[in-house]
């Protein structure tokens, strides 16, 4: 292990062992990866210090995801028509009563799944499930055989192509459904298959299906007129449909993210309103929260389970107290980014790395840290290019020397 | 080393925060049970000077239970918020912290005689065992981001000891009284007369256990549930998954435990209200032994149930034993 590779607030403990005294240092290490907006390259910074690690080289821009267990960062690069694989080199061991944290250089892990413009990707149950638009089937692999380098990965394949989604359910799969009568709009709805992706059952309604994300143990997937929320029942999915409030306005939601810490889904509703999201209780499942201009991006805090953030197109990023349903601070960080224009634009995404949210600025070439305990702005760390999709890895645990 | 310490020595999970100023007497104590024995036990001592919420219902499982947001907003605005401890609720920790809450948060097992987790037994020196779940949480915290529910070192089903479950309703009393000055009163004769009820209880127990052969007081459950039991009354309790039933039984158990059962003669198989009963099913398959029926374990039922009470719990579950192996 090289825990140089991690600036480490290094803390020595000792522990005495049954067997031998062993000296254990508390070490944090947290690493942020970055996308860039033009050039195909993912940029590894320690968010610790502030450097650089490492650059990789990758075939064309990319959507950046990390795995539950942070050891492996996936770039889906949609035009380049591949999702490779790169492990964080950070890995955490449970011993019951504390965690070992391992740090070792990141890396490419040598796997790449090519097809035709691969764009959602979502983890479950350890399989990662990498949806191909252009082909309509998903790939699916394993973290461990990612990190052993291998790309062997399993095909479940839908009708038609889509924008469509696949999630690894047990021994099941959820298939999003394309619509066979416009091609070319969003599924109709979600299929459970057989690992084979032979379908069992019928389909579950959900209209212009868009977004989907997990929440402890519920999955949802966003549609035009609710939520389908798919839970455990006796080792198979039980999927229903969750429909929008009447108290809320006209809206849908079309990205979903889910609580760590808390149970719940935090989503857009229209482009200048966030809703969250409680699918266990009868009422008031949906609490929709105004925001002062239209959203950017959001993220959920994994470690302070109250907050998540919204970053608006005036350029502040936004305190979501998610136990009140209310904004409770903004802060202004960057000059105003348009949401008019394309989609895919440059504009600035965030991550949150321990106790700090760090949000990209593409335009400035910079990251923006933002401590998460006083919500106010702590510096900046420059970033060539336009440093734009951004996911965090790290934490803290033990090492033990001489073991 | 002795399975049994006094809880004393272990630290609280959380921070006792200075008790609360006494509320007035004309609005009830707003009380937070963080499952359903906890609250049975809430509502024996608090009565009508109480609103209880429990927040793992009937049949619920403590062990992967999920805090929402409203839970959270219900912590907040709790005046005492009583927990098991011994890292029963993993959720504990970051429901805390997300709900602000002022209240007191008090481990009912303060001060019991606990048993150490059979499973991390021999795995860690007792000076680890004081650092309590505040250093666990500290771990938990960044390490595992979502305040993953580490396994503790004792086991926390204190409650499947009635000796231990008057030390709960103490506890419970005490909180009460800290709280509530006007009504310690009503709090402690409403203690002593649930206590009697209780004493009653665990003679009744011991007088079933002592009319079982002792060749036949093997049984199977789902997860090492019932140590206090089997420590208390003397029936020895098997099972697949350890203290929680957070992580799944490996292949490698479940064949390790059929073996056991052969070499023990095990009387009897239950499945448990808040576990998968696929598994102990499988097991009674392969052992040839009858399932004697449900055991309550972590949860009562729900009040149409035989186990809508700590009381009928505890007399559920012994009756089902006792008929179980007596029939077998």
């Amino acid at each position: 292990m090289r825990t140089n590779l991690a600036s480490a607030t290094a803390i020595a403990l000792f522990l005495s062992l049954s067997t031998s005294a062993a000296h254990a240092e508390e070490v944090t290490a947290w690493r942020l990866f970055i996308s860039d907006h033009a050039d195909p390259k993912v940029t590894v910074i320690d968010a610790v210090d502030g450097g650089k690690l490492d650059t990789f080289k990758i075939k064309g821009p990319a959507s950046l995801h990390r795995s539950e267990s942070g050891r492996t960062v996936f770039a889906v690069q949609g035009s380049a028509g591949v999702v490779t694989g790169i492990a964080s080199g950070i890995s955490f061991e449970d011993h019951g009563e504390h965690g070992d944290i391992d740090v070792e250089a990141p890396k490419l892990a040598g796997v790449e799944i090519t097809g035709k413009k691969p764009s959602h990707f979502v983890e479950h149950d350890g399989d990662f499930a990498a949806f191909f638009d252009g082909e309509g089937v998903a790939r699916i692999i394993s973290e461990k055989v990612v990190l052993e380098g291998k790309s062997d990965f399993r095909e479940v394949k839908t009708d038609a192509p889509q924008h469509g989604v696949a999630v690894t359910y047990g021994s099941h799969v959820l298939l999003s459904e394309p619509n066979r009568e416009k091609p070319d709009e969003l599924p109709v709805g979600i299929r459970v298959a057989d690992e084979a992706g032979a379908p069992i059952g019928g389909i579950h309604a959900c209209p212009d299906l868009h977004g989907e994300a997990s929440s402890g143990n519920i999955l949802a997937f966003a549609c035009a007129t609710g939520l389908l929320v798919v839970s455990h029942r006796d080792g198979t999915p039980a999927i229903r449909h969750l429909p929008y409030a009447d108290s809320l306005p006209d809206g849908k939601t079309t990205t979903l993210i889910g609580g760590r810490g808390l149970q719940y889904f935090l989503g857009n509703y229209g482009a200048d309103k966030v809703v969250l999201i409680d699918p266990t209780v009868e009422s008031n499942a949906f609490r929709l929260i105004s925001l002062p201009t239209r959203r950017v991006h959001f993220a959920v805090d994994p470690v302070r389970a109250k907050y998540a953030y919204v970053f608006t197109e005036d350029g502040q990023l936004h305190q979501l107290d998610v136990v009140k349903a209310e904004i409770a601070n903004s802060l202004k960080l960057t000059d105003p980014y348009s949401m008019d224009g394309h989609w895919s634009e440059p504009r600035p995404r965030v991550a949150v790395a321990g106790d700090k949210i760090v949000v990209t600025d593409p335009l400035k070439g910079v990251l923006h840290l933002v401590d998460a305990t006083s919500f106010e702005k702590t510096g900046d760390i420059a970033v060539e290019g336009k440093p734009f999709n951004i996911v965090s890895v790290g934490g803290s645990g033990q090492t033990h020397e001489g073991e | 080393m002795s399975r049994t310490l006094k809880l004393a020595a272990v630290m609280g999970v959380i921070t006792s925060l200075p008790i609360i100023p006494s509320v007035a007497a004309a609005e009830n104590l707003k009380v937070v049970a963080s499952f359903s024995i906890i609250g049975d036990f809430a509502k024996n001592v608090g009565g009508d000077r109480v609103d209880i919420i429990t927040l793992v219902g009937p049949n619920g499982d403590a062990h992967v239970y999920e805090p929402k947001p409203a839970d959270a907003a219900t912590v907040g605005s709790a005046d005492v918020v009583l927990v098991n401890g011994l890292q029963f609720e993993g959720f504990l920790q970051r429901l805390v912290e997300a709900s602000a809450t002022k209240a007191p948060v008090v481990e009912l097992t303060k001060g019991g005689e606990v048993l150490r987790n059979t499973e991390e037994e021999g795995h860690h020196d007792q000076d680890k065992a004081a650092k309590g779940e505040e250093g666990h949480a500290a771990e938990a915290k960044e390490g595992h981001e979502e305040g993953h529910h580490h396994h503790g070192e004792f086991d926390p089903h204190a409650w499947q000891s009635v000796h231990n479950a008057e030390l709960y309703v103490k506890n419970i009393a005490d909180a009460f009284c800290a709280a509530d000055a006007a009504g310690c009163d009503t709090y402690r004769a409403n203690a002593e007369s649930y206590g009697q009820q209780l004493a009653a209880l665990e003679e009744e127990i011991k007088a079933a256990v002592a009319e079982i052969p002792e060749d036949k007081r093997t049984i199977i459950t789902s997860h090492d549930a019932y140590g206090y039991f089997e420590h208390e009354y003397g029936i020895k309790f098997l099972a697949p998954e350890g203290v929680s039933t957070e992580s799944e039984a490996s292949a490698a158990d479940v064949a390790a435990l059929i073996k056991q059962i052969r070499q023990d003669k095990a009387s009897a198989i239950f499945v448990e209200n808040v576990t998968n009963p696929r598994l102990i099913e499988q097991i009674a398959s392969e052992t040839g032994l009858k399932i004697g029926g449900e055991l309550y374990s972590d949860a009562l039922s729900d009040e149409n149930g035989p186990a809508a009470t700590y009381l009928e719990m505890m007399r559920h579950n012994i009756t089902a034993i006792k008929g179980a192996i007596l029939g077998s």
